[in-house]
This record gives C-alpha cells, sequence and structure tokens, in this order.
C-alpha cells in the first residue's frame, strides 16, 4: 500500500475513498482515455431521444480500425475442404485480403535498431501455406485452412461458439473489429444476452449471413441446443458471429431480422453488464423495438450505396391530433408544424452529415484495402522470394513495421524465428507420438513409462499433462475454438504435448498456451511446433519459462533502466508506490502479450518482436505505461496493478505504436543487450560475494 | 464528530491451478461466473469493500497468484505482504486438497515473523458427483491448521461472501487481540481513520456499496 492511499491524516483518508471512485469510473468508461467520444452511432443507444453523435476525425479513425477484445476475425485462403463437426466455414467470395486499417498507418521514422540476429536461417521446412492469422479488419474475411483437416467448408457457418453459449450460458465473447462487442451471458439469466460493445457503427454493420445462412446456422444450432427458447435469443447471434467472427463481408447482407437483433443490443460500459438484470434488458429491447423512426431502411445498410437517402420525413411524422379530441388551435397547430419541419430538417442534416462520414469511411476502407493488396504482394513478390538479402532492408524494415498481413504473417515469423533446434516435420511426429503414448498410459493408471526426463518427477510429469489439457481450454476462451469440439483443441493439445516430449528440461508452463495458440493460427501445425520451439528457447524466453527468478530480475531490472530513463516522472511514481515490474511484466513477457493486448494488437507487437528481437517487447511494455502515463500518475497501487493486469479492451492502435515508437532504447549509449549484459554480470558477481559491485 | 475506522486488508490466494481461485474472485467482486476464465499468468488483482461491523470499514486487496508449482518461487515474495490466505482446493481433485499442507507450510514459513489469517475453502461443492473429499476431513484439516473451514461454489455463489467475511473476520480478530498489528515495514493490513462528515459527502461509500457482489 502507499502513502497516497493510506495517512494519518484525515484529508488523506478522504481521499483514498475518493482516489478510489474516481479511479474506478475512469476505468470503467475510457472516453477521455481513448479520447473516443461516445460512439457515433446511427443507432442510437438505449435513449430513445438520444441524438446522433458526430464523430470526431479521431473517433473516425478509430471506428475504422479494428479495436478488438478478443474475438478475431479468420482470413479464408485458398478453399479447401476439411471436415469439422463444430465449425463450418462460410467463404464469400474471395476478395483480396483485408488489413485492418491501423495496421498500415504510417508510423514515425524508427530509430535505427539492431537487426535481429540474422538467423532468418535455412528453414528446411518451408512453410507450406501462408499463415491464417485472425484478422480484425470487419470487411472482408478469408478463412484460411491449414491442411490439417479441421476447417469444414460450407456455406455457412455455425459458429462452435453458439455451440458453447448453448451449453453454456455463462461465457464471455469478445468479438474483436471495430465493432467490438463484449458477448456475456450471464448464468442468472436463462437466456438473456447481454452484449457489451465498445465500440459499433450498427448500421454500419454487414450482418451478412443471408435468410439462409441463419436457418442453417440455426439447424445447426438445433443440434445442439439443449433449450429451444435460446434459439429465438441465439438466432439472430448466430448470424452475427458467423459474420463477425468469419465471414465479414464487403457487401452487406443483412436481415431485417438482424438489425432488430442489433438495436437490442446498444453499447454499454465495460463492467456495467454482468451487473445488467436480465428484465432490464428486456424492457430496453421492448423499447428499442417499439420506436417507430428507429428502423433504418434496408438501402441505408448496403455499404456500397454512397447516396443519401434522407428518412426523416419517412421515419418523423406529424400526424393530426386524432379526430374524437378537440381540435388544436390554429397557432398551436401552426406551431407544431414549424416544429416538425424544423425537426425534420435538422434529422435531415443529421442524416446527411452521417452518411458523408460514412462514405468518407468506406473511401478510406477502400484506400486501405488496395494498400493493403499492395503489401501482399510486394511481401509475397519481392521480400519473401528474396529473404536473405531483404528482411535487413530499410524498406522491408519499415513495412514489417506497419504489420504484416495477414496472409504473410506466419511465414514471415516462420523466417525470422528461424530453426536453429534444426526441428523437422518428422521430429515433431515423434514426439507427439510419445506423449500420445504417455497420455495412453497415463490415463489406463499410470503404469510406468518409459522415461528420459530430467529432473521431474512423476508427479510432475503428470500434474503437466493433466494442466496442459485444463489450460487448453482456458485459452482464448472467447475465440472458441481451443475449447473441447473445438477445431484447433487437438493442435494446441499436440503441441504443448510434444513441446513437453521434446524438451522435459522445461516441460509445461502456463502462458504456453497462448504462444502456441498464436501461432497455431498462423502456421500449420508442424511449423507452429517448429517456431514455438525455437521460440521459446529464445534467451529471455527460456529465462521466463524456466522461471529462473534470478535472471527474470535481471531483466527487469534492465527494463527498469529504459523505464527510467523514457518516463522519469511514472518510474518515481511507481517506485514510491512499490509497484515492481513483476507485477505487471510477467503477464505480458510470458504470453508476448496475447493474453493482454486484443489479438490484433498482440499480432503487430509479434511482428516487430520477430523482427527486432526480445528488446523490443520491453519496449512495448514502456509504450504502454507511456500511452496511460498520464491516468497512471494519477493511480494508486491497487489501482495500477488492477489496471495494467487488465488493460482496456479498445485500446487505441496508432497511438499505442506511436507510443513504443517514441521509447527510445537508450541508456547513457548503452542500448538493451549492453545493459543486460552489465546487470546480468553485476548479478552473478554478486552472488559469487563480490563486495564491491552494487546492482 | 464520530469517526469510521477503515482498513485495507490484502489477501492472498492460495492452491493448486484450476482449483478455481480466480473464478471465486471474480464472483464475489463481479458477480460473474465464467465457464472458462483464462488461466491467470503472473498475478492478477481484485477489490472489494466490507462493512465488517458499523463504523469499520475494510478494503479488501486480493492478490490472485498463479497455482502452477513452478510459479512458486515468483508468487513467494507476495506472501510476506499478506495479512489474509485463502487456502483453496477442489472438492473433485483430491490432489489439490493434498497439497494444502504444503501450501500453509510455505506460506507461514515465508512470512516470519509476520502472520497470516488462513480461511481453508473446499470450492466447486456445486459439484456433488465428482467430490472427493469429505467434510469432515476438510473441517479436520482446517482445524489442524488453525483455521476455519467453508465449503463454496462460485457457479452457484454458494457461500462466496461467508467465506470472505469468515476471513476478514479472522484478520480483524486477530488485530484487535493484537496478534497483528499495521506497521511500516508490512503492507498487510493499513488503517486509519475516517471522519463521517467527510464520509457522508464522498460518493465513494455509495459506489462502495454498489460494488459488492449482489449475487
Amino acid at each position: 500500500m502507499t502513502e497516497v492511499n493510506v495517512s494519518s491524516s484525515l484529508n488523506g483518508l478522504s481521499l483514498m475513498g475518493i482516489l478510489d471512485a474516481r479511479v474506478g469510473s475512469s476505468i470503467q468508461n475510457f472516453p477521455n482515455l481513448n479520447s473516443r467520444a461516445p460512439r457515433s452511432l446511427s443507432l442510437p443507444e438505449y435513449g430513445p431521444t438520444q441524438p446522433i453523435q458526430h464523430s470526431a476525425a479521431l473517433e473516425d479513425s478509430h471506428s475504422l480500425k479494428s479495436v478488438d477484445s478478443g474475438i478475431p476475425t479468420l482470413e479464408i485462403g485458398n478453399p479447401e475442404p476439411v471436415h469439422c463437426s463444430v465449425l463450418h466455414v462460410k467463404r464469400k467470395q474471395s476478395e483480396p485480403e483485408i488489413m485492418p486499417e491501423r495496421t498500415f498507418q504510417s508510423a514515425c521514422t524508427l530509430p535505427s535498431y539492431v537487426p535481429p540476429h540474422s538467423s532468418a536461417a535455412e528453414h528446411e521446412n518451408a512453410v507450406r501455406k501462408s499463415s491464417t492469422f485472425p484478422r480484425t479488419g470487419y470487411d472482408t474475411v478469408k478463412l484460411y485452412s491449414p491442411t490439417s483437416k479441421t476447417l469444414n467448408r460450407s456455406d455457412d457457418i455455425s459458429v462452435c461458439s453458439v455451440s458453447s453459449l448453448s451449453t453454456e450460458l455463462s461465457t464471455t465473447l469478445s468479438v474483436s473489429n471495430e465493432d467490438i462487442l463484449d458477448f456475456m451471458v450471464t448464468s442468472s439469466s436463462s437466456a438473456i444476452v447481454t452484449l457489451e460493445t465498445d465500440e459499433a457503427h450498427f448500421s454500419d454493420v454487414t450482418l451478412n449471413s443471408n435468410k439462409e445462412t441463419s436457418e442453417q446456422n440455426q439447424q445447426a444450432c438445433c443440434q445442439e441446443t439443449e433449450v429451444d427458447s435460446k434459439l429465438k435469443i441465439l438466432g439472430p447471434f448466430t448470424s452475427f458471429f458467423s459474420r463477425n467472427l468469419f465471414a465479414r463481408k464487403q457487401n452487406a447482407r443483412f436481415e431485417k431480422q438482424n438489425d432488430l437483433g442489433w438495436k437490442f443490443f446498444g453499447k454499454t460500459s465495460v463492467g456495467e453488464n454482468s451487473q445488467k438484470d436480465p428484465k432490464k434488458i428486456e424492457k430496453e429491447y421492448e423499447e428499442k423495438a417499439g420506436r417507430p423512426h428507429k428502423p433504418l431502411s434496408p438501402k441505408q445498410n448496403v455499404r456500397k450505396n454512397l447516396d443519401f437517402e434522407p428518412l426523416s420525413t419517412t421515419a418523423l411524422i406529424l400526424e393530426d391530433r386524432p379526430a374524437n379530441l378537440p381540435a388544436k388551435p390554429a397557432e398551436e397547430a401552426q406551431k407544431h408544424r414549424q416544429q416538425y419541419e424544423e425537426m425534420v430538417v435538422q434529422a435531415k442534416k443529421r442524416e446527411l452529415k452521417e452518411a458523408q462520414r460514412r462514405k468518407k469511411q468506406l473511401e478510406e476502407r477502400c484506400k486501405l484495402e488496395e494498400s493493403i493488396g499492395n503489401a501482399v504482394l510486394t511481401w509475397n513478390n519481392e521480400i519473401l522470394p528474396n529473404w536473405e538479402t531483404m528482411c535487413c532492408s530499410r524498406k522491408v524494415r519499415e513495412l514489417w513495421w506497419q504489420g504484416i498481413p495477414p496472409s504473410v504473417r506466419g511465414k514471415v515469423w516462420s523466417l525470422a524465428i528461424g530453426n536453429e533446434l534444426n526441428i523437422t516435420h518428422e521430429l515433431y511426429d515423434i514426439c507427439l507420438a510419445r506423449a500420445k503414448e504417455k497420455w495412453r498410459s497415463l490415463s489406463t493408471g499410470g503404469a510406468e513409462v518409459e522415461c528420459e526426463d530430467a529432473g521431474f518427477s512423476t508427479a510432475d510429469r503428470e500434474a503437466s499433462l493433466e494442466l496442459i489439457k485444463l489450460d487448453i481450454s482456458r485459452t482464448f476462451p472467447n475465440l472458441c475454438i481451443f475449447q473441447q469440439g473445438g477445431p484447433y483443441h487437438d493442435t494446441l493439445h499436440s503441441i504443448l504435448g510434444a513441446y513437453t516430449c521434446y524438451r522435459p528440461d522445461v516441460g509445461y508452463v502456463q502462458g504456453m498456451s497462448f504462444i502456441a495458440a498464436v501461432l497455431i493460427l498462423n502456421l500449420d501445425t508442424a511449423d507452429a511446433f517448429i517456431a514455438f520451439s525455437n521460440l521459446l528457447n529464445k534467451p529471455c524466453q527460456m529465462a521466463f519459462f524456466r522461471v529462473d527468478h534470478g535472471l527474470m530480475l535481471t531483466y527487469f531490472a534492465a527494463f527498469e533502466v529504459f523505464f527510467e530513463e523514457n518516463l522519469p516522472k511514472l518510474f518515481a511514481h511507481f517506485k514510491k508506490n512499490n509497484l515492481t515490474p513483476d507485477i505487471y511484466l510477467i503477464d505480458w513477457i510470458f504470453t508476448l502479450y496475447s493474453k493482454s493486448l486484443p489479438l490484433d494488437l498482440a499480432c503487430r507487437v509479434w511482428d516487430v518482436f520477430c523482427r527486432d528481437g526480445e528488446e523490443f517487447l520491453f519496449r512495448t511494455a514502456l509504450g504502454i505505461l507511456k500511452l496511460f502515463e498520464d491516468i497512471l500518475t494519477k493511480m494508486d497501487f491497487i489501482h495500477i496493478a488492477q489496471f495494467l493486469t487488465k488493460l482496456p479492451e479498445d485500446l487505441p492502435s496508432e497511438e499505442f505504436f506511436t507510443s513504443i515508437a517514441a521509447i527510445q532504447i537508450q541508456s547513457r549509449n548503452k542500448k538493451w543487450a549492453q545493459v543486460l549484459t552489465a546487470l546480468q554480470k553485476d548479478n552473478r558477481e554478486m552472488e559469487k560475494g563480490s563486495p564491491s559491485l552494487k546492482r | 464528530m464520530s469517526s469510521i475506522n477503515s482498513y485495507v486488508f490484502r489477501i492472498i490466494m492460495l492452491g493448486d491451478s484450476t482449483v478455481g481461485k480466480s473464478s471465486l474472485l471474480k464472483r464475489y467482486t463481479e458477480g460473474v461466473f465464467l465457464e472458462s476464465i483464462s488461466q491467470t499468468v503472473g498475478v492478477d488483482f481484485y477489490v472489494q469493500f466490507m462493512e465488517i461491523e458499523p463504523g469499520v470499514r475494510v478494503k479488501l486487496q486480493f492478490w490472485d497468484t498463479a497455482g502452477q508449482e513452478r510459479f512458486r518461487s515468483v508468487t513467494r515474495s507476495y506472501y510476506r505482504n499478506s495479512a489474509g490466505g485463502v487456502l483453496m482446493f477442489d472438492l473433485t481433485n483430491r490432489a489439490s486438497f493434498e497439497s494444502i499442507r504444503e501450501w500453509h507450510r510455505e506460506a507461514t514459513e515465508t512470512v516470519k515473523p509476520f502472520h497470516i489469517v488462513f480461511v481453508l475453502v473446499g470450492h466447486k461443492c456445486d459439484l456433488i458427483a465428482e467430490r472427493k473429499v469429505g467434510r469432515k476431513e476438510g473441517e479436520k484439516l482446517a482445524s489442524s491448521l488453525g483455521a476455519k473451514y467453508i465449503e463454496t461454489s462460485a457457479k452457484n455463489s454458494s457461500n462466496v461472501d461467508a467465506a470472505f467475511q469468515v476471513l476478514t473476520m479472522g484478520i480483524y480478530e486477530a488485530l484487535k487481540t493484537g496478534v497483528m498489528s499495521p506497521s511500516k515495514d508490512w503492507d498487510g493490513v493499513k488503517s486509519g481513520l475516517l471522519p463521517t462528515a467527510v464520509t457522508t459527502v464522498q460518493t465513494p461509500g455509495k459506489q462502495e456499496q454498489k460494488k459488492k457482489c449482489t449475487c
């Protein structure tokens, strides 16, 4: 606890409560933080008379960016029929890949970095397919099916998230993309679903599921749902989910029904939902459904239609007073007429502005799609074939910073991470076979298994294998693809299990499943295993996953050197509050931010981590601290700790990367590696008992 | 002008991985249960407020640690400044019950010369068919550790509030009897006085109430 928090003076204490409240509320709603005005929605939120707010320019760019909270959309690459009982992927017409806008914001000029150890080496096993990384751009989704048989290509998606919804009503689903939704089903309600969105443009949403889709989805749901009543609620959601998760499409294909479903759930601020009374939600639904001027004409939602069509006159109708009531006096009628006309004019103006804004958004989006398409071409045609020579060039490094196109990501990561360990696909198969044998023998009652495992008791190993199983379903639970029955459940299990056989000295450590999961989403299984093993073999990862406490502390100490250098005020504040780096860094470093940041942002961090090495992980940490410096300075220990261990889901990506770019990893002419080495040396000497050296 | 006694208690969650530490806290502080909650990597933090008797308000600061044994060397450093410890096991997982002694031993050793007040929590009591540990066993272990025993379920909210009330009261008792006391060198308990005049003005009081679990 800190002195800020507690003091013997009355004032100090009274502040304590106030500070909590203030901070608490600022945590809950981050309008200031993101400088995002309450979203400009063409569908107003709960209040029926809520005016349509006009977004600030910043809002615009934010709304375009896929600020996600977890569920990315998957990219569909080459069609390949594959079987999966749960997940069927809907593939829309193939479209050029589209990257989330933000990744293509041009970044500031990069300070020069020491190129990563250029073992973008011999990669014996070429990555066979381009990567599958979940993208968060909400338009096109290309679903990539890795050679492993998991995804079924049919025309519809029955999202496995739905099946899990149907059986487990207490689930939180986060949808990442500009229509951020936190989909949370509280266990207290039987079938009421709360959609929590950080940002959404409902009318802009392309609910692309058409009638058949939703019907088929519903059928699929039927098979899985136990309770019919749930279907009603889940219906619109399955389509919503299919759209958001796997099949975002440029052309709007939506339903009136879906519109209504959309309107059902307006935005609620984070944290509110858990307390929301199901009854209240129903009521709000009633209200919204009942409002006469609510529904926008279908045409309005077609993204391609950029023409403005005012609805106000159709929506706002001035009716004459019913005949059975005394007539209005002339002036009153006149006044009403005038007011009505004014309202219509206002409404028209608003709609015009809104349509213009959307048009602009669309244009920006098209521009971005083009640039993404270009980037993909560049990567595929120029860079990848000449990797050795090109990977360190300035141009490539800049492109890299902007974010690797998802279809190319896996390849680039593979190349950048390299394969120093010379792992082959065959080796993976062997390790996997060994792991499976162990599982079999454990489940048949713990018969003695031949083990070359060093230094770990049978209990530890068993605990590891058991823990892997339990952890898999707790990995990105909101994505629903790693759960039992999900398409990547077995893959994740295989990779982690094989790794424990490959590296019994390391075994399984919590946090690994997130890293493996991200790789699985971008690479074929065997390639993912190779990347995973090599990645964990890097010095920083080894130090952390072996929980080499001394070495970890050295990393933290190095981090603090640059922390103080870059953010002296915040550094002092943290020191005063006893907020040590382990509190927040462990989660970030262990999972390479995949648990702490929205998935698409995490991937961009991985991109540059692949380029720059471990130093970038710590630079990112400082970028986060810098981004939130203002509010962190005002917080006390527990609030800082809570905030950093649970970062806001709507982190503004452009600002975030700008913030990271502003961090200089340089202290008195020493760079990361030098500082770290010096500290390690000090540490060793201290352990040896040398009196003169001080950390 | 009368005043309100105000405390901050730091409480640490101890127990094997997957016994339900995070879930219990989430239920207690947010009123939410997630069937698939993310694994805890490192440490997570939760806060809750409680008025243990009229005029005595406590802010509970929870440190939710990763349960995997591998993390022990890291989480051990958090024991020292804790006033309370929730020793948790999964009623359907015998091994987690058997780990309790070790958790307890390690915690008490590490915090010396300071003191932690424990509560033994048998979690997932909703899973009646899969239960592997009997109530009597739990009670016996608890009393041998000098702690109270309570069975909870984050899923159906059973005894969730009660568990933390028991622990908080235990800490408060320890404070009153002098076993434990706030000190500059120790962050387990912080205390102070809030004048009521001020508290009526400040809204946090009301917000604190709201934060309470409504389940």
